[in-house]
């Protein structure tokens, strides 16, 4: 390498240039994801997909925003379905007892959720490390017994609910826009976070929390500022869901296997970026819908999908996006931090 | 007139003991110390005591006159006293950037950041060149260049410093020491914890000698270092392992 070369190198290192390749990339995703379902309309037969994406959007809409917490903070949160469940049983209440239709409610339920979350958080959030963990263990089984037992949404029967009144071919349509729009919303959000000076606080947290304290980062504030908001779009997720599906039970919601795979499509695509996330739930959702067409959706396709995560995790340690990004290989239009 | 004002104060952790027993010290700005004394002598308890990690159980810490009772950790930092903790110095897996912006984390004003964070620039080219890298990607000495320069982002009045030659090699120990040579040279006050007591007398300007938690005695550091019965019980018989070497 001549000094020209290393000059250029550490210029590169220096200043960032402006990565125009990811915003055309961005732009083009989001418009053909706009434009798809024009393809139901025109062509017909696009149900299975539009069903196929809108389930995509809203994994992608709840891995980043579980990345503010256990990515950018590092505080793995095994609990979250709770929020996810917090947010469908509100829509659901608010729909089937007072009229409001969860697609008005939306925001509603992930404001709910986001302040239960201030409130949790304040309390869990005393602990870390492996303390941390098991305490959102045991909060999804003590929200699920609340769940069960409570007779008003159900209990352990649930609570079902009115389908939309659309034709057939037209009735995954504005579920199919509001996921979307809250993958997009999501994603910002993660985006803003990583950019910003509380999010370089939530970073330095999770680096190491006495530094960050002694640096000048509010750490307790900042920890359950990032556990709140790490609610917000999984509570919106939980109203649509909820109403997508008619029938809420907590079984749906507050298995720890729900809450797992949050955590697996993160730390998948690469937690503590902004793309991993959505790296890590396209991989994660087409690895599941892939095996499930081979094996059934029998217990044998969720060995199968484990099996192919550990495989990938062994090549990318730090997650698909953080392990080539660590190497410097990570193509422009997927760097998003 | 003394900067920080410590008197008579009682910590301790937990439910635990009185680490602290009582201990009064008078820091002045601008000037450097070294606290020395065995393992359990409160000298890294008397550090987080004075940034607010630990609240003290009885005796009060003033700064400029104010009491620091009650102030979180980062209250403290705005008030510009610098805590670097034990093997704590730099957030590794975080750019060069990064890191001199967290130098500067409780100052509101971010043009105020970048200006500041330029005129470090101007003083160690290394890092302009390295700005996009993380920190653990450069040498030791490049390090410490770094940990000054995010000192100075902060403009503190006082850092201190908690054991920052542990486990490192002479080499980089005597790196941290010229780096501290430089802050001292700004005009910042330096406490200093140091295992290493010769090599933290030799640097200070002041020295302090803890033990059970009291001070038992300060002074010019080197009269600490001349002092015959302080070199026995703290600092080891050098004269007499060199001579038998």
């Amino acid at each position: 390498m001549t000094q020209i070369d290393t000059d250029l190198a550490m210029d590169a290192a220096a200043e960032p240039a402006p990565n125009i390749s990811r915003r055309v990339f961005i732009t083009v995703l989001i418009a053909a994801c706009v434009l798809f379902p024009l393809l139901q309309v025109f062509v017909g037969g696009m149900n299975y997909y539009l069903h196929m994406l809108l389930f995509l959007f809203m994994n992608i809409a709840i891995a980043s925003n579980w990345n503010i917490i256990g990515g950018y903070t590092g505080y793995i949160s095994l609990g979250h379905n709770v929020f996810f469940a917090i947010g469908g049983y509100a829509g659901a209440i608010l729909f089937a007892y007072f009229g409001i239709s969860p697609f008005i409610a939306f925001p509603i339920c992930g404001i709910v959720t986001m302040l239960l979350g201030f409130l949790i958080g304040s309390i869990t959030l005393r602990a870390s490390g492996p303390t941390f963990i098991i305490s959102s263990i045991a909060l999804v089984l003590l929200v699920r017994i609340l769940l069960e037992n409570w007779e008003y949404i159900g209990g352990t029967n649930g609570i079902s609910l009115e389908l939309v009144d659309l034709p057939v071919e037209y009735v995954k349509f504005p579920f199919y826009y509001l996921m979307l729009l809250l993958a997009v919303g999501s994603v910002a959000m993660s985006m803003a976070i990583r950019r910003s000076k509380f999010g370089l606080g939530l970073r330095a947290i999770s680096q190491d929390e006495i530094k960050a304290e002694v640096a000048g980062v509010p750490t307790r504030r900042y920890k359950v500022l990032a556990f709140g908001l790490s609610g917000l779009f999984i509570g919106m997720a939980g109203a649509l869901w909820g109403y997508y599906l008619t029938y809420l039970s907590p079984v749906i919601f507050l298995s720890i296997l729900v809450g797992a795979k949050f955590v697996l499509m993160t730390i998948l695509g690469g937690r503590g970026t902004v793309s991993g996330p959505v790296v890590g739930a396209i991989v994660f959702i087409l690895a599941n819908e892939f095996f499930v067409s081979q094996f059934g959706a029998t217990e044998l396709n969720i060995a199968a999908t484990g099996l192919a995560l550990v495989v990938v995790l062994l090549f990318f340690p730090e997650g698909i996006i953080g392990t080539l990004k660590e190497k410097d290989r990570l193509p422009k239009f997927l760097d998003w931090d | 007139m003394a900067m920080i004002e410590i008197k008579d104060v009682f910590a301790g952790y937990g439910i635990g003991p009185d680490i602290l027993t009582g201990l009064s010290l008078n820091v002045v700005a601008g000037r450097s110390y070294c606290i020395v004394g065995p393992n359990g002598a409160g000298k890294s308890t008397l550090l987080k005591v004075i940034c607010g990690q630990l609240p003290p159980r009885s005796g009060s810490v003033m700064f400029n006159g104010q009491d620091l009772a009650g102030l979180r950790t980062d209250e403290v930092l705005e008030r510009g006293i610098c805590f670097v903790p034990q093997d704590r110095s730099l957030f590794t897996d975080m750019t060069i950037r990064e890191n001199l912006q967290m130098g500067g984390y409780i100052l509101k004003d971010s043009a105020e950041i970048d200006r500041r964070i330029e005129g470090v620039l101007e003083m160690f080219p290394v890092l302009k060149s390295r700005l996009g890298l993380a920190a653990k990607t450069l040498s030791g000495g490049q390090q410490q260049q770094l940990l000054i320069g995010r000192a100075l982002v902060l403009r503190p009045k006082v850092i201190m410093l908690d054991e920052p030659t542990l486990g490192l090699a002479p080499k980089i120990s005597r790196q941290i020491f010229d780096s501290m040579n430089e802050l001292k040279a700004a005009g910042i006050a330096i406490i200093v914890v140091e295992q290493n007591a010769r090599m933290g007398l030799n640097f200070a300007d002041w020295g302090c000698v803890l033990d059970l938690g009291r001070m038992v005695f300060e002074g010019p550091s080197q009269d600490v270092l001349s002092d015959e019965r302080i070199e026995q019980l703290y600092l080891g018989r050098k004269r007499q392992t060199e001579a038998a070497s």
